[in-house]
């Protein structure tokens, strides 16, 4: 992958993005906050064959879902963000999992494993929930710590 | 009521009513602003309008300082600045033209000025308007203008000055302005950095207002003063602070600007010379040809550097300070090719942006794409 940047005065910056196949994605992001996206075919160096207008929060959550913030594939596992020794995981709870109805003062959660948030759907992200939270079917738990602390708490659930 | 109030009310209703008619269309508003004051005329009460139009036309020079200052120039690509070589080439053949029209050699070189400089606010508008600021030629055109308003503004602090001692004052101005920035410059940022937006929204205007009418009181010209203060605002970090919060107002200040300019236009062209008429042909002429090679050699294919010739088309802010310059200083033909040179290219221009890619497939005969587009049209066919 390779991408350029170039300035745009008076608009804002230009990145070019080429992928492996050959493809481009241009993205201009405006000084409004506005973003600009076009696709090129390899060897298509004159006409995009698709563009599209982005708002500031439209782009910030596409972002977002290419980044696997809001998403983790299954397939790919749990994602992890790695701290140097230190890991953060995103733990689901899914339907008929043990942890639904449970308060977090209860959760089995070993030394050196720290819970950071609660991302309940629909409502506002609950940073370090207090024991009295009770947690519900859909709720994503970061959990950051240790490696071998993450990896027991996990083992356990 | 004070009666700039019914004035003000008039403009912005018919500079609403503009902007309303061809925003269906797709097309941009700025020239419409322009036709709009030059339908109207002198019923419109331009003198009660003031000082609104006048901060316009300081506030879009803070702006392109703010924009495509110096300091530009270390981010700007090789193929920007062979482009902006040709694009200088206008100049000589500028002043060349001036001195067959029988203009001495400075109304010549204000000639020459005139018609180099095309309208970075113009352009950069038709282009973000238009949904351009993704294709390749538009990077080159924007490099292009970054070295055009270097230029014109050191042009225009040499020619603005009223005599030796004007330049001197201006360029001695220039220069405390920059220590003043190089060595109090950072401790102002961290100072400012804790002021609320509204405070520094005055701040601003309070300085390039005061700019101005100092260079304007050392006997150089006012738009050097607004265009050094955006330049110096750049130079301290302050870019992106000052064009959210300049914004809104100086839009509002420009529309009006190019309202009052349409308006006042009819005066100053009564006793329009062929000659005149034929300088601003001529000048229009002149650049498509020179930038066509800039694009040529900056990269471009076939059908873009056609398109980076025709963006280069409109001419507009600096137009009208060297305008209003050569009528001070005894020029009226130049003052009368420069805002003809306004009247027409920036709605002819316009129509050439919106309409290059049509153009293009005419002029070169390319047979319709064949390959099916998935989604919707893009931006630019």
């Amino acid at each position: 992958m390779k991408v350029e940047e170039v300035v745009l005065p008076g608009v804002g910056r230009k990145y070019t993005i080429t992928v492996q196949s050959g493809d481009r994605i241009v993205i201009v992001v405006h000084n409004s906050g506005k973003r600009e996206l076009q696709y090129f075919e390899a060897g298509e160096e004159d006409e995009p064959t698709v563009a599209l207008d982005l708002t500031d929060e439209e782009a910030r959550e596409l972002g977002a879902i290419l980044a696997g913030v809001l998403f983790h594939p299954e397939a790919v596992g749990d994602t992890q963000s790695k701290l140097g020794a230190k890991v953060i995981e995103w733990i689901k709870v899914l339907p008929g999992s043990r942890l639904a109805g449970k308060k977090v003062g209860d959760l089995p959660l070993p030394p050196g494993a720290h819970l950071l948030a609660v991302d309940r759907p629909g409502a506002p992200l609950l940073p370090h929930p207090g024991p009295e939270v009770v947690l519900e079917v859909g709720d994503t738990l970061v959990v950051a710590g240790t490696r071998e602390a993450v990896e027991a708490l996990k083992r356990s659930l | 009521m004070h009666p700039s109030l019914e004035a003000f009310a008039l403009a912005a209703g018919l500079l609403a009513l503009g902007a309303a008619l061809v925003h269906r269309y797709g097309f941009p508003p700025l020239p419409v602003y322009l036709l709009t004051g030059l339908l109207v005329g002198e019923r419109l009460p331009v003198e009660d309008l003031e000082p609104l139009p006048s901060l316009g036309l300081l506030l879009l020079l803070f702006s392109v300082g703010l924009e495509f200052g110096p300091d530009r120039l270390r981010e700007l690509s090789g193929k920007a600045i062979r482009a902006g070589f040709f694009d200088a080439l206008a100049l000589p053949l500028g002043f060349l033209l001036g001195l067959f029209a029988g203009l001495d050699p400075k109304g010549a070189l204000f000639l020459a000025a005139v018609i180099y400089v095309s309208s970075s606010a113009v352009i950069v508008k038709l282009i973000v308007d238009l949904r351009r600021a993704a294709n390749p030629e538009s990077e080159v055109v924007l490099g292009v203008l970054v070295l055009e308003d270097l230029f014109i503004a050191l042009l225009l602090a040499l020619l603005g000055g009223q005599g030796p001692t004007g330049f001197l004052g201006g360029v001695a101005l220039a220069l405390a302005y920059l220590l003043f920035a190089r060595f109090l410059g950072p401790r102002l940022v961290r100072f400012m950095e804790g002021l609320s937006d509204e405070l520094v929204l005055l701040l601003g205007a309070a300085f390039t207002t005061g700019t101005a009418l100092l260079f304007h009181a050392v006997g150089a010209s006012e738009g050097v003063g607004a265009f050094l203060s955006g330049v110096i605002a750049a130079g301290l970090g302050l870019r992106e602070r000052l064009e959210h919060l300049f914004g809104p107002v100086r839009d509002l200040g420009v529309a009006l600007f190019f309202l009052v300019v349409g308006a006042e236009a009819l005066g100053l062209l009564q006793g329009l010379t062929p000659l005149a008429a034929g300088l601003v042909l001529l000048g229009l002429l002149l650049k498509l040809p020179l930038n066509h090679l800039g694009g040529a050699r900056a990269g471009l294919g076939r059908k873009r550097r056609l398109y980076s010739a025709l963006y280069l088309v409109p001419r507009g802010e600096f137009n009208l300070v060297l305008g209003a310059l050569a009528l001070q200083r005894g020029y009226p033909l130049v003052a009368q090719v420069a805002v003809l040179l306004v009247l027409v290219s920036v709605p002819l221009g316009a129509l050439l942006i919106r309409f290059a890619p049509e153009l293009a497939r005419l002029l070169y005969q390319e047979a319709p794409r064949k390959r099916p587009r998935p989604g919707g049209p893009p931006a630019s066919p």
